[in-house]
């Protein structure tokens, strides 16, 4: 076997492996089950940070009714969009504490909660 | 120059006849009596202390208290030449002009004239507390700010608005009045500068109408009696209604207590600590966030966050004066929200930090916050005082508004986020703190049944008694009170120059 041939057979092993771990497993990015509500939670970067924050919402949460309500505020606008639109109109939720806009502290109760 | 006149020489059974008694050398009784230096009337200045602080002089100022927890009645004040002064800060910003209106949504607010009354007074209450030019809010975002950014906050309820200190000595104290200014009431040929000389009584003339009299008395048993054409009480908003309530023979309910006001409506400024989380997201706030920095200029300045006049209506709130205390680590839900909510907004958070916040408050009037007397008495015979202190929720209440809008603007301006760390009013009071700003118990109004004392501090139903300093505001402001009390007090002695003229 040639010199080039076992280099080029390296990268491909090299390659397979560090897609398998980034797949398989959470040493790249943090790997969720599947849930009904991926198409919201999708819109998270971080969401273990998310989560965290999330767990911090008191009250009751009904994950049913706001889940519809997240999806119909995402038909309209992104993520950014939808918060910039609960700062201007004053929607804002306290999280322990943290004044955020409610699209966000939303997001963040569901990631919480499934 | 005459020296300060130690009480305690004065012969027993004297009678000193000056045209005007000012009762206390705080910083409302030095600036009046310097305001009238060098006129045509004689002056006796009366200090219940000496030059500094004396323990056994001290005593007289405890008394006894109900209700909300406050400083000891003898620890937020000094009885010595100088009064509050001796201990202050040196924090000095101008009340707002909407500090001065009544507003429908806070019972009993309001003065009887506006800041324009004052204007002409502040430049040289300026120089008297010595605090530098004046730049506050009309060129404090222009001088101040070119040593770094000032935290944009877009449109919105709070501003970046600015305190000025008095200069400081040796980096520790602030003007001492005393101390600064005893040479030149030694030097005023018509002021005589009294220590050790407790006013314990206010005798009226039997038909109650004008003061006849001032009993006066010394720690070393001497007893003598000023017999002034004016009397001026400037002996702090305790001990004024102190000496009004307990000058009980001609009135049995006291010297200008008629209508049951004197000691009632009292104040202060609650300052609780750590009240919210402020996180930038850029990075560190400018130093004129967190300290105090001096200018080119020698002004000493300091940021803060106030709510605007158009807020304050809008959302109806108090005044408040927010300032950064300290740099923070946050804790895992902290670093969470700044994460989540940087990402969500797509602002670069790498570089955030955190600061812990605290405020100076405006309490609303409250007629029920009040001082009265005890049967017990000090080593003069005076009656010493009770106070029943309060804190209404709604106190609290707005202030939480005023800090959710500035979390909103920090969220619109997307510079940073804000936590509000007290959710109800036990947390609140864990963290609370007093300015020992001492305020309203014998409030301005025009009418003797809301006030004791009119527009000119004349204590209503008598010719002849005046009383000056931060006791006669019917409102208070979140803005600490001596410099305002001192344009007050300046604005009296134009008027007393007139009525003694």
């Amino acid at each position: 076997m040639r010199r080039r041939d076992v280099a080029a057979a390296l990268v491909a092993a090299a390659a397979a492996m560090t897609a398998g771990l980034y797949r398989f497993t959470d040493l790249f990015v943090k790997h969720y089950a599947p849930t009904p509500y991926d198409d919201l939670l999708m819109r998270l970067t971080d969401r273990g940070e998310a989560a965290k924050l999330g767990a911090q919402l008191t009250g009751s949460f009904d994950i049913t009714a706001q889940s519809a309500r997240l999806r119909d505020i995402f038909r309209r606008q992104d993520l950014a969009a939808a918060a910039n639109a609960d700062i201007a109109a004053g929607h804002l939720v306290e999280v322990g504490g943290w004044v955020l806009p409610e699209t966000v502290a939303l997001l963040s109760a569901l990631a919480a909660r499934v | 120059m005459t020296a300060l006149i130690d009480a305690r020489t004065i012969p027993d059974g004297q009678v000193l006849t000056p045209d005007l008694a000012i009762v206390g050398g705080g910083p409302a009784g030095i600036s009046l009596a310097l305001a009238l230096k060098d006129s045509k009337i004689s002056i006796a200045l009366l200090e219940s202390g000496s030059t500094s602080f004396d323990p056994e002089i001290q005593k007289m100022d405890a008394g006894a208290e109900t209700g909300v927890q406050y400083a000891a009645l003898d620890a937020g004040r000094v009885r010595a030449m100088g009064g509050g002064t001796n201990h202050w800060g040196g924090w000095c910003r101008p009340m707002d002009a909407i500090d001065f209106e009544a507003k429908p949504w806070m019972p009993h607010s309001g003065w009887p004239f506006g800041r324009a009354a004052l204007e002409p007074y502040y430049a040289r209450a300026q120089a008297l507390v010595e605090a530098g030019p004046w730049i506050y809010d009309q060129k404090g975002d222009a001088m101040a700010g070119v040593t770094g950014p000032v935290l944009p906050l877009g449109a919105g309820g709070l501003y970046t608005s600015w305190f000025q200190f008095s200069k400081t000595r040796d980096s520790v104290l602030p003007t001492q009045f005393g101390h600064r200014y005893g040479d030149d009431l030694r030097a005023a040929r018509n002021v005589r500068p009294y220590i050790r000389a407790t006013v314990t009584a206010i005798r009226l003339a039997a038909n109650g109408a004008s003061v006849d009299h001032l009993d006066i008395a010394t720690l070393n048993g001497r007893r003598f009696t000023v017999k002034p054409r004016m009397t001026v009480l400037a002996a702090g908003a305790m001990e004024n209604a102190r000496l009004m309530l307990a000058s009980n023979d001609v009135i049995s309910a006291g010297v200008g207590n008629q209508n049951d006001l004197v000691g009632r409506f009292f104040a202060d400024n609650p300052i609780p600590r750590d009240v919210a989380t402020l996180v930038s997201f850029a990075g560190p706030l400018a130093a004129f966030y967190g300290s105090n920095q001096t200018l080119n200029d020698g002004a000493i300045m300091r940021a803060t966050f106030a709510p605007t006049t158009a807020f304050r209506r809008k959302a109806q709130v108090a005044g408040s004066l927010s300032t950064v205390e300290q740099a923070m680590e946050l804790d895992e839900t902290g670093k969470a929200a700044v994460v989540t909510t940087a990402l969500a907004l797509g602002v670069n958070a790498a570089n955030a930090q955190a600061y812990s916040l605290g405020c100076g408050m405006e309490l609303a009037p409250d007629p029920d916050r009040r001082l009265t007397l005890t049967e017990e008495k000090d080593a003069l015979g005076l009656p010493r005082l009770k106070l029943d202190m309060r804190i209404a929720d709604e106190d609290f209440d707005r202030f939480r508004r005023t800090l959710t809008e500035l979390g909103r603007q920090l969220l619109a301006s997307r510079t940073g986020l804000l936590r509000i760390n007290c959710k109800n009013r036990q947390d609140w009071l864990k963290v609370m703190d007093w300015g020992h700003h001492h305020l309203g118990t014998t409030r301005m109004h025009a009418d003797p049944k809301q006030g004791v004392v009119d527009a000119d501090g004349l204590v209503h139903g008598t010719a002849n008694l005046y009383v000056a300093g931060s006791g006669i505001f019917p409102s208070y402001s979140a803005s600490n009170p001596t410099l305002n009390l001192v344009a007050l007090t300046l604005r009296l002695g134009d008027h007393l120059k007139k009525v003694m003229a």
